[in-house]
């Protein structure tokens, strides 16, 4: 009898908490940042004004063909562009990124939306769901 | 880049969530003047390689972020040296460093009886001519229910065998060279964090999407906070440099690096390139290895 209420006090209290987290699901859990990116109709001209910016005037004629050999120039450029536009070079790219001309190249390209098995591997799961999808 | 104070890290603890941790200062009482809102943006951390890089290869790079705040990861950028982080992906050597891993250490117990070691049968059953059975000289040979086995597994099998050093050395640049070229490669300055949460973990990895395995790499002793975070769970493991190996490479998705951790890996690792072959086995003292001499 006592006993019995005991647990069932119990799993009122766990199950309180977890009621509390559920509905407020985007205070706990942020949800992760979107991959697509869209390039902006005025990528060229931003980025121009983002080299000429940081690189001040050893910028060549050709601003697309100004090397970025000098790793904290090249790192502040890249992280302006990346907190403007949303979108970061992976590292697997960085190494590619050689002239401003490469850089633009690599924001021209779109990123894709995800599919709908990647939104929903990527969002909110109870904890003993898992989803394997491989391409 | 967000700094959590004490009471905001209450706050994200009991729940409150990010709208805790990112409370955006308090605005000036009374003060109209326009003034410039740039927080002060620290100076890139910035890696180049210690061992040279030969002219025709150029070095591979990385971001420098931090676990300092989920959106902390543009902190600078590291220098990485490509004949570690960018060797040719031979498939190759990783299957066979990822098998001798699973093998050498392999001792098989299994073992059978074999028609000598079954109790009895040493006599012949019955005799050799007219009775009008098969003939048979024991009862308990392979043929029988019950007799020996004839080509069984005997005995504890050791499957132990050495891979060459330099094998198992390009496996781990291998290994390297696929997780940073699959974009799976993160490099962090320190392992510092700032609060012992297991539940700040594991959405600093959801929310940059690092996988659902993480392997932390750190020289040698890790601060409290993410040792604490990470004892209790599975999906991170913390790892000495010292014990990078190809098969937590591959179980793990992601790899996570310290500065300190990419040094030492780069100087490990190139010094098998240059070296002389070992006239005498390396555990023996010599006077010209990159790692300090044992104590005693």
């Amino acid at each position: 009898g006592a006993s019995r209420k005991e647990e069932r006090e119990v799993e009122a209290d766990r199950a309180v908490p977890e009621r509390e987290e559920r509905s407020e699901p985007s205070l706990i859990h942020p949800p992760p940042r979107r991959r697509s990116y869209v390039p902006p109709k005025d990528l060229q001209s931003c980025l121009e004004s983002h080299v000429r910016e940081v690189f001040g005037p050893s910028v060549p004629q050709d601003w697309q063909q100004t090397p970025l050999q000098e790793n904290r120039l090249k790192h502040r450029l890249l992280a302006r562009l990346a907190a403007e536009l949303g979108h970061a070079v992976p590292n697997s790219q960085l190494h590619r990124m050689r002239r401003a001309g490469d850089v633009l190249g690599f924001y021209r390209s779109p990123v894709k939306d995800s599919t709908k098995i990647d939104e929903l591997a990527a969002a909110e799961l109870p904890p003993n769901l898992k989803i394997i999808w491989q391409q | 880049m967000i700094r959590a104070g004490a009471a905001a890290l209450r706050a994200w603890s009991r729940g409150r969530g990010w709208a805790a941790l990112s409370t955006a200062p308090p605005a000036p009482p009374a003060a109209p003047e326009p003034r410039r809102e740039e927080p002060p943006v620290p100076p890139p951390v910035l890696r180049s390689c210690r061992v040279p890089v030969v002219p025709p290869l150029s070095p591979v790079q990385a971001w420098v972020g931090s676990l300092r705040h989920p959106e902390d990861t543009l902190r600078g950028l590291a220098d990485l040296h490509p004949d570690v982080f960018a060797v040719t992906p031979r498939l190759d050597i990783l299957h066979a460093v990822a098998t001798w891993q699973r093998n050498y250490k392999r001792i098989s117990h299994a073992r059978v009886r074999s028609r000598a070691e079954v109790r009895g049968g040493g006599r012949k059953p019955w005799r050799q001519k007219g009775s009008g059975r098969a003939r048979h000289g024991s009862v308990r040979s392979p043929l029988w229910r019950g007799g020996g086995i004839a080509h069984g597994p005997r005995g504890p099998t050791s499957y132990f065998y050495m891979l060459p050093m330099r094998v198992r050395v390009l496996g781990l640049k291998v290994a390297l060279s696929v997780k940073l070229m699959q974009d799976e490669l993160h490099v962090v300055d320190t392992l510092e964090m700032p609060s012992s949460d297991p539940r700040y973990l594991l959405e600093l990895a959801r929310a940059r999407r690092w996988g659902r395995s993480v392997l932390v790499v750190d020289t040698n002793e890790f601060p409290e906070n993410i040792s604490a975070a990470a004892e209790g769970l599975k999906s991170i493991t913390l790892i000495p440099a010292l014990g990078l190996n190809v098969h937590s490479l591959l179980k793990h998705q992601t790899l996570l690096l310290t500065l300190d951790a990419v040094a030492f890996l780069e100087q490990r690792l190139l010094w098998h390139d240059a070296r002389y072959s070992a006239l005498v086995p390396f555990s023996l003292p010599h006077r010209d290895l990159p790692w300090p001499p044992p104590a005693g």
